[in-house]
């Protein structure tokens, strides 16, 4: 009660101003006006430049609903961004669930830091070394061969597969350290009372650890779904011809034709989408958070 | 019991082969870069030649003082900043308070290609255009919720009538943050600058898009090359950015629990 | 030093009513309690006092000038907080020294007021240690020391003896007595506990849901109170519900109680009366002597507690249980379910208007 009253005494938003400000501000003008003014592009056939006409049309994002290519991509993005989780789920949850209930101490600290820090590094740097394993007189290549009696060729570069796993390598950490958060939450009394009542280790995971270990799942699946959707530089480095995805068709529109009323529609277009996703988990993370 | 006992070893192999899964890469990308052949072949040849030419690359020279740089401000800017908004949202309650807390996280959940093609749109409609300066605004937007989740979650262990406390004492307010408040939360004000330090070095995707030819950061030029071809002088680089990196975040484990524990 | 004036103050927190018109004059150099259950107002009156939070109506005064809008640190109090609130990064002297540091004092004063503060305390050689190297009630101390090293001109404490364990807090008790008349500081401090008001203090203000119920000397609040929640709040109680007959009340089932202190009562309206337990005489009546108008009523035992140099005996009489405590001098020990018979003086039944 004594408490209550002691933060009701604090209360007004003049005193906080001057410390809230200066962080806001910037945050308006880096991020908030420039998604403002990304969707009122999205709205204009060309750049506002002095000497070129432009007017407002619906006609970009027309375009996303008459060619059939955006919507195509949109979908493979959308599938590759669920591929890319169930693989984080498989390993990734059972991974935490290790580092929580199997590993105690310090060697769990050590193990988890060492888990999460390749994911703290440069993305960029970690697509390359994928490059260096996957393609053709890689390492890959190279290693089988020297093991198996026939020659084989592996190139999995350029391909489908590889920017999977390149994708699966850079995200995986994320689902790791979200369900060790809640895992490590869940009382090991629950999973003993379990037991205690006849249930298998099968059932005790299915029926008590699995519901509670939700929230971390759905939290991580949230943060690997939403930004793979929007991936493009792993696409195209691992991918190849085959790395073609919404977002890389995204980043042409502003690096090679051009057309950035037309890559702000498509944007607007992700953003939509990647707010529903986040709306309908946002409750579930709610709770988590 | 001994099936526990299986289960067990078994998931200890499993992490074991998790943690080759994750290492193996960087670890062959940066045995590589100390191979003397140009197209990676083996037998393994060792050399540092690929380092030395990174020296006379002045391109690549140029792009990792503006990566340094920039990170070093974008630390600076984010880290009083975000510090300052932390403080606000631990002493004070107001109306608004839940919707300014949710607006920290569209810079985290929005992917990247977006925020960055947004920032690109309207710092040319501005005037800003691309360059460092671009890049420095983009960097500590990102950097912000990160530095003020850092900083609030150490806020939570600070009592508030220490606070109080040293009001009843006669200490005004910049006496009070300056003495008592900020003391306490020094790991957290580090562990947010290290976080702030790392995402402005590693940052890619908003840095392409803000990026223009001469102002350019390390990443950038990393993935100009990747795209004309795999030259061995890449991993040098990148094995360099990948030591920096990991040295910075065991550094800021020091000072930040990432498992929540104690 | 200066004494404290606190005039109509009420303050609301959106609906609900924390502090509701509520006068106390604080005299210099006195030593004050302010008790209540949970809920009454007495730490945000505190607060009110100590400047974290303004009144919505009312004055408050120190030494006579207005406080009610200057902002705590401008206020010159010093404040225990209940958990102690000591700096954990800094050692017990820098903790003690903060309010002089703040003000900018040169550091040879510094140093020399923190040691007599240190040693006032019983503290003198544990300036080095830090926080957590302490007990609880050496914290206390040290958070005493902190508090009075500026030479405020009021003392506060909210719930100071609260996390001490029972044999400490006699201590601290007298400790904090003891330091209080060596320095003469007003001082007001708030609590639950009703012995520790009690015993410590020179006036007590009770407090319930925002409003005082009754001020002054522990005694005269114990002896006289002028409601049933004081008399059962500060101290135990039997209370009796009638109607006022001029000299006492009239119960229901139409025993007469005689009431010689208290308040006087028009005759006809509702009253109640207040008997410390005491205070009352119990035997198997035999032999009771009807000392001229005394009280008596006849019950049975239902319980009997043993509490080493007195008992506690649980009596049931007409719907109602009443409480009696005798000193066990070697009388003869009463059984349960024996019928007794009570038997107290009107001088002990206060009369309380309803």
């Amino acid at each position: 009660m004594a408490d209550q009253l002691a933060i009701a005494s604090r209360r007004g938003l003049r005193p906080a101003l001057p410390l809230l400000l200066p962080a806001y501000l910037w945050l308006t003008v880096a991020i908030f006006l420039p998604l403002s003014a990304m969707v009122f592009f999205s709205f204009m056939t060309d750049l506002p430049l002095a000497g070129k006409e432009w007017s407002f049309t619906l006609g970009n994002y027309a375009a996303f609903f008459s060619q059939g290519l955006y919507s195509t991509l949109l979908i493979a993005s959308l599938r590759l961004g669920l591929e890319v989780t169930l693989w984080c789920v498989v390993i990734g949850y059972p991974a935490a669930y290790v580092l929580a209930k199997v590993l105690k101490g310090r060697s769990r600290e050590a193990i988890f830091l060492l888990v999460i820090l390749p994911f703290w590094s440069n993305g960029l740097v970690r697509i390359f070394s994928w490059a260096m394993v996957l393609r053709e007189g890689g390492i890959l290549d190279t290693a089988l061969n020297a093991v198996l009696p026939f020659k084989i060729n592996i190139d999995l570069m350029y391909s489908y597969p590889a920017v999977i796993i390149g994708l699966v390598h850079s995200y995986v950490p994320y689902m790791v350290l979200t369900c060790y958060l809640t895992l490590q939450a869940i009382d090991d009394s629950l999973i003993e009372a379990g037991r205690s009542l006849g249930a298998s280790r099968r059932q005790v995971l299915w029926r008590v650890i699995i519901p509670l270990s939700m929230p971390g799942l759905i939290a991580g699946a949230a943060l690997i779904f939403v930004p793979v959707v929007g991936s493009f530089m792993e696409p195209r480095i691992l991918g190849g011809r085959t790395g073609t995805f919404y977002g890389t068709v995204i980043e042409d529109q502003f690096v090679a034709v051009f057309n950035w009323p037309l890559g702000a529609a498509l944007s607007f277009i992700l953003l939509a989408v990647v707010l529903i996703i986040l709306a309908l988990a946002a409750p579930v993370l709610r709770r988590a958070g | 019991m001994a099936t526990t006992r299986i289960l067990e070893w078994l998931g200890r192999l499993y992490i074991v082969l998790l943690l080759g899964f994750l290492y193996l890469p960087i670890i062959i990308m940066a045995a590589m870069s100390f191979n003397a052949s140009p197209f990676y072949q083996l037998p393994f040849e060792w050399t540092t030649d690929w380092y030395s030419s990174l020296w006379q690359n002045d391109q690549l020279i140029a792009a990792t003082w503006n990566s340094i740089e920039i990170a070093i401000i974008t630390t600076l800017i984010s880290t009083v900043l975000g510090s300052m908004a932390s403080l606000a949202l631990y002493r004070y309650e107001f109306r608004g308070k839940k919707l300014l807390q949710a607006l920290l996280f569209p810079p985290i959940a929005i992917p990247w290609l977006i925020t960055g093609t947004a920032m690109l749109i309207f710092f040319f409609g501005v005037g800003i255009g691309r360059g460092l300066v671009a890049i420095l605004l983009g960097h500590v937007a990102l950097a912000l919720p990160y530095v003020i989740v850092v900083v609030s979650a150490r806020l939570q262990t600070f009592a508030p009538e220490l606070e109080e406390a040293a009001r009843s004492l006669g200490a005004n307010q910049w006496q009070v943050t300056m003495r008592v408040t900020l003391p306490w939360i020094m790991p957290g004000v580090i562990a947010g600058g290290l976080f702030a330090f790392a995402v402005s070095f590693d940052q890619f995707v908003v840095s392409y898009f803000l990026s223009t030819p001469g102002q350019t950061t390390l990443p950038v030029e990393i993935y100009a090359a990747i795209r004309k071809g795999f030259t061995p002088e890449i991993n040098a680089v990148s094995t360099i950015i990948i030591a920096v990196s990991m040295a910075l975040m065991l550094l800021t484990a020091r000072f930040f629990k990432f498992g929540g524990e104690k | 030093m200066a004494g404290v004036q606190v005039a109509n103050v009420s303050r609301s927190f959106g609906a609900h009513k924390a502090l509701d018109d509520v006068s106390i004059d604080f005299a210099d150099g006195g030593f004050y309690a302010l008790l209540g259950p949970s809920g009454s107002g007495k730490t945000t009156l505190l607060r009110q006092i100590a400047g974290f939070d303004f009144p919505d109506t009312g004055r408050i005064a120190i030494g006579g000038e207005s406080v009610e809008r200057v902002p705590v640190e401008k206020r010159r109090i010093g404040m225990v907080f209940q958990n102690y609130a000591l700096f954990p990064n800094m050692s017990v002297a820098d903790n003690v020294a903060f309010g002089l540091s703040v003000r900018g004092e040169p550091k040879a004063t510094i140093t020399a007021e923190v040691q007599r503060a240190l040693d006032l305390v019983q503290l003198g050689k544990l300036g080095a240690r830090k926080p957590h190297q302490l007990s609880g009630g050496q914290r206390q101390r040290v958070a005493l020391a902190r508090a009075i090293v500026t030479k405020p001109r009021v003392l506060l404490l909210d719930e100071p003896l609260g996390a001490l364990d029972k044999a400490l807090r006699v201590d601290m008790q007298i400790e904090l007595k003891r330091i209080q008349r060596e320095i003469g500081i007003t001082t007001i401090f708030v609590t639950h506990d009703q012995e520790e008001a009690l015993t410590m203090s020179d006036r007590v203000g009770i407090l319930r849901d925002g409003m005082l119920v009754q001020e002054g000397p522990p005694e005269e609040i114990y002896d006289r109170p002028q409601s049933e929640f004081a008399a059962t709040f500060l101290g135990d109680a039997n209370i009796f519900r009638g109607v006022a007959t001029g000299s006492g009340i009239k119960l229901q089932d139409g025993t007469m109680i005689q009431a010689s202190t208290g308040a006087s009562v028009p005759a006809g309206t509702e009253a109640s009366c207040a008997v410390r337990p005491e205070r009352i005489r119990i035997s198997t009546g035999a032999g009771i002597a009807e000392a001229g108008g005394a009280n008596v009523l006849k019950g049975k035992v239902s319980k009997r507690i043993f509490s080493g140099n007195n008992s506690t005996y649980f009596v049931d009489r007409d719907r109602q249980t009443l409480k009696v405590i005798v000193q066990n001098t070697g009388a003869e020990r009463l059984a349960e379910g024996e019928p007794v018979v009570l038997s107290w003086s009107p001088d002990s039944t206060v009369l309380i208007a309803a």
